[in-house]
This record gives C-alpha cells, structure tokens and sequence, in this order.
C-alpha cells in the first residue's frame, strides 16, 4: 500500500509546535495524469537502456510502497522537526 | 573456540570489561544461537526478520552550550530491498561509471554484482548489522549508532 499520509511537526525556540498532516493522496492524484502523460516517453527511454519498462515501474511502486513508516526525527534545545510518512 | 568468545576474554583480560559485563556479553551472544537452533527443526529463519533500519546521531558541541542535537531515522528495509532491485535495473554501462565514481572516494563496491538471486542474502545479513561510534574530542561528543530492529 503507498503511503497516504505524511506529518511533519516543527517545534520552535518558544516551545511552539507546528504539526502538518499532508494528504499524500491528493499529490498522489496529481501526479497520476503526470505520469500517464510522461509514460510513452518513459517507455521509450527504458527501449534506449534496455531495461524492461513493465519492471522499472514495478519496482518505482514497491519503492513508493516501501516509503511507509519511513522516520526522521531531528531534535535540539533550540528546535526540533520530524518527519513521518504513515 | 568462537571468535566472538575469545574476543570477550580478550577484552576481560585486558580489563576492558569486568567479569559481569563479560557473563553478560557472552550469554547475550549464545542466546540467538541456541534459539535459532532450537527453532530451526520447525521453521527455517526462524529468526524474526528486522523490519527498520535505524540510525541515532546524538551530538554535543561543547563551544557552543546550546544542548546536545540528536538525530533519529527510521528506514524500513523493504525500501532497501526495493532499491537494491532498482539498483540491478540500472544499466551496465552506468553501474560500471558508479563503480569508477566510488573508487575514486575510497568505496570499493561492484554494483554490478547486486543481483536478485543474492537480494535477499544481501539484506540478512544487514540483520546482524551493528556500527557504533563514539568519539570525544576536548569539545565535540558525538555518538553514532546504526542498527536494525
């Protein structure tokens, strides 16, 4: 299952936390018609490299798959941030 | 005797560790390996598989007093798995020039040998994988720990 959800929390030198939910889906959404568009060029790019189209795009979905439960977690005094795909 | 054993009482006689710590590490090394047999009529792998890759960073730099930054990334092996198999997609000819480029910086790696035959070899072996480093200068203390769970 792709990810469809990312949260991003900020925390400020004033003990401020800012908390971002990014609906993934909808860049999700976005990008579908990109890529449909870009497809037959990217399939004549992998017909010049000689890879098998059918599994680049395979493995592009495991990879996106694979994003979920993807953390990053920076904290100090002063700030701090993470980052986590759900 | 084992190599991870003589290790051990290497470092007791060394007085690196204390005759505790040494029971500790000894009986924490034979604990895998007397489940593993245990299980292995069962199930082969019987070992849980790890899901995540982790790396924790944590720094203090004494100039500057501002506490200590600690950094925490969470990788789920399956994106290791998926870019291994992205790695073998890539062609020859430009695996050949990464190969070159890593050389140059001391990383001596053939990448044209990932395949997926050994993918899965490959990513069991990062199971045991455990890199600290700890260094302490007059200033800086940096602690970075890379292990999977």
């Amino acid at each position: 299952m792709i990810p469809f959800v990312a949260v991003v929390r900020l925390r400020s030198q004033e003990s401020r936390t800012l908390r971002l939910w990014i609906p993934l889906v909808l860049i999700w959404l976005l990008v579908l018609p990109l890529g449909i568009l870009l497809l037959p060029f990217i399939f004549i790019a992998c017909l010049v490299c000689r890879v098998n189209p059918l599994r680049l795009v395979g493995v592009l979905w495991q990879i996106l798959s694979a994003l979920t439960d993807t953390q990053l977690d920076v904290e100090h005094r002063t700030a701090g941030g993470s980052f986590h795909i759900l | 005797m084992n190599e991870h054993r003589r290790q051990i009482l290497q470092m007791l006689s060394e007085g690196k560790v204390s005759a505790d710590e040494a029971e500790r590490l000894i009986s924490a090394m034979e604990e895998p390996s007397t489940t593993k047999s245990s299980d292995m009529g069962l199930k082969s792998g019987g070992k849980d598989r790890p899901k995540y890759l982790r790396v924790q960073v944590d720094s203090e730099d004494g100039d500057r007093h501002d506490g200590p930054t600690k950094v925490n990334v969470r990788v789920p092996m399956q994106l290791l798995r998926a870019g291994v198999k992205l790695a073998y997609l890539i062609p020859a000819a430009a695996l050949q020039k990464a190969n070159l480029a890593m050389q140059e910086k001391g990383f001596p790696v053939d990448l044209t040998q990932i395949k997926p035959d050994n993918l899965e070899e490959l990513v069991e072996q990062l199971s045991d994988l455990v890199v600290d480093v700890d260094q302490k200068d007059a200033n800086t203390k940096v602690k970075v720990r890379v292990f999977c769970e």
